[in-house]
């Protein structure tokens, strides 16, 4: 009996995953099975047209142009490419229920069809979800997941295939030197979070009440060791100095011995871009130890709302460049924030405007392209010029793009806009009170 | 000498919960000769029970702690009840390779499901009097790891004192030694199994649970705590309480001055590598029974 | 019994027929892909298997030696510039070197503590590793416009086939009945003077020649990666979960497991975006539960029971009344 139960259960697997392996069969109005956006069938009115003898007809457009992402979904980059979906699908949808993209090779507006893949935070499988998106879905382009290490693996991937790629969430400057021409980043990276910080506290902070003293904690990552080298190398440009630099290694837990050796410099200033389990781990050791730095830029582990559920007046007068905020007064904002607010109750995330921020320069590159061919709408997006929620974006010869990089301060469990100024949402408060005075 | 005392310090605190996160597994796989990897899942449940009781409810994550208890061990009864009670009688290799295999199961179907429903931010339990620490001789102790190192040894301490002063300890100890011949003298071995397997899963919930307070707890932190269960469970020695605690505070203080002395990305390293030094010398661990 | 074996031999070579051709036969990427990713594991999986399956020393260390393997021939390849056979062969003898350096102090080891050994030795390299090399390495642009998927995809098999025939090779050999007879019972072998420490040295540099090359593979494999990611203690579970499922002890086993392993969870994770690893994780305790010999006893006892069925039959055809007990029309 046993017997028979065990052979039952092997058909019954084998037949299941034969079952599934049963290609959809590939009608106009297939829903492919992973969240991909719909495209909104508004009726066409086709003009009555005869053709002229002289005129070529026109190829017949597909029924959509297939974008593809992988996005890491689970995993360790999971909070942040939770805040990156979302951005691409409303951009998809608000582009898709104006009819879609014009494209004039087919000179008709075509919906976007976006699939996409969970990697899992793992950079092989980011890798083979993209090799499958270019050779099952036969995607144009590529909008990339989250994570530094992700894109840097992603991005040749890109380049090899030869299909143009946008991604954020990464600030590593790195994969930019590196001669590829099909990668492109509306984010700010390195350099720029190295320079503006210095920039913005000589421009807020009177001259005597600068934390001229800076404690560095790099973390032993490509990002964390290129970033930690570019703060430490434009300190004294601006007037400051770096007393403490210590690396560590990712998930270390326990923090204790740099936070001590920081307090003992009396560095006054901290730069940071841990992980969220790590920037959590140091802020409390911080409050334990009794060290409270008058300014704190960390980026990345802040810039989840959890941050502030979970350390409540300890995780304030924290500082971050995410590279955008729902504050930000640029066209489209407000429809995205409202759109975030119906399904997720707050206004958007700090990803999710970059994200978006994607599919708008790419429905406008493909527009200017006039057709759907992978190298023209890489030159097109080489040459983009137009403002989308995250302001004005032009691009560099190397695919980063010149982007406004605001910071942001975790004020009262909120997150607000401290830097622009004419963007801003509150001043930014300086210096932190001690953590047992909040 | 104060930063050395300190880093000290926290060295033994964490160390003690090191100790607590691996007693549960060295207690399910001494007498039911299960691995179950997935103890580290155990202890994230653990975890965001605390999380939630705290976040929903405002109950102190000290106080909640029975009630993560009483959690844990209602999942521990069913997963002994559904999965694991279906492999008391392979032989002991089978045993440990079948229950190897489902905890691997178990454990992406539990770090799946728990970011299904509570997502990949990482949490924690912030209270009002997290940040609080006393200081004796310069040496900051804070409130909320010295209140789970306590908490630790109560548990271990119980444990202990449960093994060896109960009769239903006794038998869950006689299982261990010989499990034919407590059968012979009339102990229901099925029960010692529920009993130890109920136990584990508790302790690693409350050990979850002071993590949320301590550190942080997300979805999958549940592999890296099973690695630190297995350690610090094979460092002591298999079968002995007083070694698992010896070897979790080893564990601890050995990562906490390497990162003082050499430096933070070497913690684990050169902890791992003392691990492996007391192996060679010691093959049974350090308090463990030369087995045959 | 030898019109089975040229059954068997025949659906074997038909086999091997079809993936030689499959790069050509399928012009799909991914399906290559796939197929590579299954290649990988079978030869992870039956490299692991010669030591953990065959000798019975359960090593989840495995992923240290696919971890150097694919560091060795990275560095050699890409920064040295030594060609990649070499730079292949070079990563397995590191492997080697590396156990033979470890197994001294390691098989002092019995049992769980041999395991938990083996995977902090495993972490220690995971991380120095990480320390040491924490920037992404990627192919070169030059490399990266002629980059080939076949070349790969037959480097992948051919490492399979060696794995798997090297594996088959030395379990039929006396050596293997020495390993057998170590993971049986190891002080009733000593005494019949089978130096168990010798046998399990044997196994453990098989084992890890082949993990070696495996990586070495790796690293021709992928366009970019951090250095450290061979190294993960991912790579050793899930082989081991692999040969476990598919049926240890056996050559089949690792091989039935990995497409196992594989294929469910592609097609999981394509079809099912949410849940996929929830199901995943259900489908496989399920058949641990029910299949407690892994796959490969599952199929030996559908052999079993048709045989049976099959032999009970004959029985009622050529006797009927012996069957039954009374008169019954021949041919039921």
């Amino acid at each position: 009996m046993r017997a028979r139960i065990s052979i039952g259960i092997v058909i019954a697997i084998v037949l299941s995953m034969l079952a599934a392996q049963c290609p959809p069969p590939a009608t106009p109005t297939e829903i492919p099975p992973t969240k991909a956006v719909e495209p909104t069938k508004a009726p066409e009115v086709k003009p009555t047209e005869v053709p002229k003898a002289t005129e070529v007809p026109k190829p017949p457009a597909p029924e959509a142009i297939d974008i593809g992402a992988s996005i890491p979904l689970t995993g360790k980059y999971g909070a942040l490419g939770a805040m990156v979906k979302p951005g691409y699908e409303f951009a998809v949808t608000h582009i898709n229920a104006a009819g879609g993209v014009y494209v004039k090779a087919f000179d008709k507006k075509i919906p976007l069809r976006l699939t996409i893949y969970d990697d899992e935070s793992d950079p092989t499988k980011a890798v083979s979800k993209l090799e499958t998106l270019y050779s099952d879905k036969k995607v144009v382009a590529y909008l990339g997941g989250a994570g530094s290490d992700m894109h840097a693996a992603t991005a040749a991937i890109a380049e090899k295939n030869k299909v143009p790629y946008l991604g954020i969430a990464f600030a590593l400057y790195q994969i930019h030197q590196k001669g590829y021409k099909y990668l492109f980043s509306p984010f700010p990276k390195s350099p720029a979070q190295a320079r503006d910080v210095y920039e913005i506290l000589n421009a807020e902070i009177p001259e005597g009440q600068r934390p001229k003293k800076v404690a560095i904690f790099q973390e032993k990552t490509d990002w964390g060791i290129e970033l930690g080298g570019l703060w430490k190398e434009n300190a004294p440009k601006y007037g400051y100095e770096v007393v403490v630099y210590e690396e560590y290694a990712p998930r270390s837990a326990d923090f204790s011995d740099i936070i001590l050796k920081a307090k003992a410099a009396g560095a006054e200033a901290l730069f940071a871009v841990p992980s969220p389990p790590d920037g959590l781990a140091i802020q409390k050791q911080m409050a334990e130890l009794g060290w409270t730095p008058k300014f704190t830029l960390m980026i990345r582990a802040p810039e989840n709302v959890s941050w502030g559920e979970t350390l409540g007046k300890t995780g304030d007068y924290v500082t971050i460049f995410p590279g955008w905020h729902n504050a930000e007064k640029f066209p489209g904002v407000d429809k995205l924030n409202a759109a975030y607010q119906a399904e997720f109750g707050r206004p958007a995330d700090l990803l999710t405007g970059p994200a978006y921020a994607c599919v708008q320069i790419l429905a406008d590159a493909i527009t200017r392209a006039g057709t759907l061919d992978r190298d023209a709408i890489r030159d097109a997006i080489a040459a983009t010029n137009m403002t989308t929620v995250v302001g004005p974006v032009t691009f560099n010869a190397d695919g980063t793009g010149k982007v406004l990089n605001p910071l942001i301060q975790w004020q009262n469990g909120k997150l607000e806009l401290v830097w622009p100024k004419d963007q801003a949402s509150a001043k930014l408060l300086y210096p932190a009170p001690p953590f047992d005075k909040r | 000498m104060t930063p050395l005392a300190q880093s000290l310090a926290f060295g033994i605190l964490v160390g003690g919960l090191y100790g607590l996160a691996a007693v549960g597994l060295s207690l399910v796989f001494g007498v039911t000769k299960f691995l179950n990897v997935a103890h580290g899942e155990l202890l994230m449940l653990g975890g965001y029970a605390g999380f939630w009781f705290f976040t929903l409810w405002g109950v102190d994550p000290f106080l909640s702690l029975p009630i993560v208890v009483a959690c844990l061990v209602l999942m521990g009864l069913v997963l002994y009840k559904l999965l694991f009670s279906r492999m008391v009688k392979l032989s002991e290799e089978n045993k440990i390779k079948n229950t190897l295999l489902v905890g691997f199961g178990l454990s992406l179907i539990f770090q799946n499901l728990a970011l299904r429903l509570w997502t990949a931010d990482d949490r924690g339990i912030t209270t009002s009097y997290s940040g609080q620490a006393f200081t004796v001789l310069g040496v900051r102790f804070p409130m909320v790891r010295v209140a789970s190192l306590g908490i630790a040894l109560v548990c271990l301490l119980a444990l202990h004192l449960f093994l060896h002063r109960t009769y239903t300890g006794k038998a869950i100890r006689a299982t261990v030694q010989d499990w034919e011949a407590a059968t012979l003298m009339g102990i229901d071995i099925h029960k010692v199994y529920l009993l130890s397997f109920v136990l584990g899963a508790a302790l690693a919930g409350v050990a979850g649970a002071l993590v949320s307070v301590g550190y942080s707890i997300q979805p999958t932190m549940g592999l890296e705590w099973t690695l630190i269960a297995l350690v610090v469970m094979v460092l002591g020695g298999l079968g002995s309480i007083p070694g698992t605690l010896v070897g979790g505070l080893i564990l601890g203080v050995t990562q906490s001055l390497t990162s003082y002395w050499i430096g933070g990305t070497y913690r684990e390293i050169v902890a791992l590598l003392l691990f492996l030094v007391v192996l060679v010398v010691r093959p049974q661990g350090l308090f463990g029974s030369k087995e045959g | 019994m030898s019109g089975k074996r040229l059954v068997v031999i025949a659906l074997v070579i038909a086999g091997l027929a079809l993936l030689t051709v499959l790069p050509v036969l399928v012009q799909s990427d991914s399906i290559i892909n796939l197929a590579i990713l299954a290649l990988l594991y079978i030869a992870l999986a039956s490299s692991w298997n010669v030591l953990g399956g065959y000798t019975g020393q359960t090593n989840l260390g495995h992923a240290a030696f696919f971890g150097l393997g694919s560091l060795t021939t990275r560095l050699l390849w890409l920064s040295v510039g030594w060609p990649l056979p070499l730079s292949l062969l070079a990563g397995g003898v590191v492997a080697v070197v590396f156990a033979l350096l470890v197994g001294a102090p390691a098989f002092k080891l019995r049992g769980v503590y041999f395991a938990i050994g083996t995977l902090a030795l495993a972490q220690v390299l995971n991380m120095t590793v990480g320390n040491m090399f924490p920037m992404i390495t990627s192919l070169p642009a030059e490399y990266l416009a002629t980059y080939q998927l076949a070349p790969r995809y037959y480097l992948f098999l051919g490492l399979a086939l060696l794995t798997v025939g090297t594996a088959y090779v030395l379990v039929h050999s006396r050596l293997g009945l020495g390993m057998m007879a170590v993971r049986e019972e190891e002080e009733a072998a000593e005494s019949l003077g089978v130096s168990a420490f010798r046998h399990k040295l044997l196994a453990l540099s098989v084992s890890a020649f082949f993990a070696g090359l495996t990586g070495g593979a790796f690293a021709f494999y992928h366009v970019g990666y951090y250095p450290q990611f061979p190294f993960g203690p991912v790579w050793t579970f899930d082989s081991m979960m692999m040969a476990y499922i598919g049926g240890t002890g056996t050559i089949i086993g690792p091989i039935i497991g990995a497409v196992f392993f594989v294929v469910a969870k592609e097609l999981l994770a394509l079809n099912l975006l949410e849940l996929h690893l929830t199901v995943f994780g259900t489908l496989f305790i399920l058949v641990v539960l029910f299949l407690p010999g892994g796959l490969v006893e599952a199929w030996g006892r559908i052999r079993r029971v048709l045989a049976r069925r099959a032999r009970a039959r004959e029985v009622r055809l050529a006797s009927p009344e012996q069957a039954s007990g009374h008169q019954t029309v021949v041919g039921l």
